[in-house]
């Protein structure tokens, strides 16, 4: 008999920690069944599954680090085609309209900080590389009314980069089996320098194929419209804990949707048309503009640093 | 006998499993270059202690998305995002003895890192490192400043 449980909690714990973790059905089953042994409780078996969930996402997720140096390099090849604007005081005010409602996001820092960049282009466009670096074209600036309006477009770039939609535009076999790499790398410190044991050039592979994926997600093909949505709906919610008109959100929305026939690169191409996205917004949230009166010293900054 | 033995033997590994697990609770290593430990779990929030990528924190709790620790005989809140429970090791600082179970370890600058950036560059892909490295310098704000600015705007500071 204490054979038949021992090989029953073994097995169980076993696929807790492979598999179980990523099927709820499973683990509602296995639960039950560890549960009914009356040698454990429940918390314990959540506690299992969580030590299992952690085991799988350390070996199929990229580190903060790991996530910097990839939005360094997209960031480079970026900014390779648009240039950045110098003009010190635009940065500023930039970087505290965005720090504002990064702030309030559930990822406030990332691993080397949000930096939000005006690049030199008349293009209508805004996008966001991992690890937090935002570009707002100074085409797309000229066309927001006010600092709301650009809140909640740095707002939308935020949402992509909390819910790591541009590394998740990588997750392929080659990051998946380098990264394997590097978690077997860390159970030994006698390792390279490359913290693996693939060699240098075949990281620099995996990596360059990273950093093309994604800055093809950016500049060509876009987000998944659900994933579109999903950055509209949680910007909108950024603004409100900021403080901002959340309506400004679909302020955006009507500016882009007015200059849709006369541009269809940048933002047009790479996201859904925007009276799609102003229905499923208000579908998702109710606007109350009444809430929101603009004092008159952030109009008067806006109209000073940005016209 | 040797079946009791089994169960006997099993079910030490899976208290440890389970042991192990509950041991998440308590440390957290801090996943970001620098940040700072917080008065309240709110980012525009004072600041009570730094913190540097690698350092090892005692998690006392957490709660939409803070985590209330302590750090060198200091409390405060770091927000969620910034620690992990897989302990950071910095080049260095290793006795050069890693547990066997070493799942949870991440060995810092490895993967991904600067050096696969500068093999990178050399591949020439049309990258401007020169300006990120700019943007890094002159794109940045610190929450003091944004809790001002957010203030004088009339916004959630």
């Amino acid at each position: 008999m204490g054979s038949l449980i021992g090989r029953s909690l073994s097995l169980l714990c076993l696929s807790a920690c492979i598999a179980g973790c990523s099927n709820p059905a499973l683990k509602n089953l296995t639960s039950t069944i560890l549960a009914q042994t009356g040698y454990v409780n429940e918390s314990q078996v959540d506690g299992v599954f969580n030590a299992g969930e952690g085991l799988v996402k350390s070996q199929t997720a990229l580190t903060t680090e790991q996530e910097y140096y990839l939005g360094r390099a997209v960031s480079a090849k970026l900014l390779a085609t648009f240039p950045p604007s110098s003009q010190s005081s635009l940065l500023s005010y930039v970087n505290k309209v965005g720090g504002a409602v990064a702030g309030v996001s559930d990822v406030p820092e990332t691993f080397g900080g949000y930096h939000f960049v005006i690049v030199e282009s008349s293009q209508i466009n805004a996008m966001s590389a991992p690890g937090g670096y935002v570009f707002v074209s100074s085409g797309f600036l000229k066309l927001l009314p006010d600092e709301d309006s650009l809140a909640a477009v740095l707002a939308h770039e935020v949402a992509h980069v909390v819910k790591r939609h541009g590394v998740n535009a990588i997750s392929n076999g080659a990051l998946f089996s380098a990264l394997g790499e590097f978690t077997k790398a860390s159970a030994s410190i006698a390792v390279s320098n490359t913290g693996s044991s693939l060699p240098l050039s075949e990281i620099t592979d995996v990596f360059g194929d990273s950093v093309s994926g994604i800055t093809d997600k950016l500049l060509t093909s876009g987000f998944d419209r659900s994933q579109e949505y999903e950055a509209d709906l949680y910007a909108a919610n950024l603004l409100v804990k900021a403080g901002y008109n959340p309506s400004a959100l679909v302020k955006v929305l009507e500016i882009l949707k007015q200059h849709t026939s006369s541009d269809e690169s940048g933002w047009y191409a790479t996201h859904p048309h925007p009276e799609d996205r102003i229905d499923e917004l208000e579908d998702e949230m109710k606007f109350n503009t009444a809430l929101y009166d603009t004092p008159a010293a952030r109009k008067t900054r806006f109209a000073s640093v940005v016209r | 006998m040797h079946q009791i033995r089994y169960y006997y033997l099993f079910l030490l590994g899976f208290m440890l499993l389970v042991a192990r697990s509950d041991a998440y609770a308590e440390n957290m290593w801090v996943q970001v270059r620098e940040s700072v430990i917080r008065a309240k779990p709110v980012f525009f929030s004072a600041a009570v202690a730094s913190v540097k990528y690698g350092d090892a924190v005692s998690r006392e709790s957490e709660d939409a998305g803070w985590v209330k620790v302590s750090f060198r005989g200091k409390g405060g809140f770091l927000p969620s995002s910034t620690v992990t429970p897989a302990k950071i090791i910095l080049s260095g600082r290793s006795s050069g003895k890693i547990m066997a179970d070493a799942s949870d370890v991440v060995l810092a600058g490895k993967g991904f890192s600067k050096e696969v950036e500068e093999s990178y560059k050399r591949t020439g892909s049309g990258v401007r490192y020169d300006l990120v490295d700019r943007i890094e310098k002159q794109c940045r704000s610190n929450p003091t400043e944004v809790k001002a600015f957010m203030v004088q705007g009339g916004l959630n500071g």
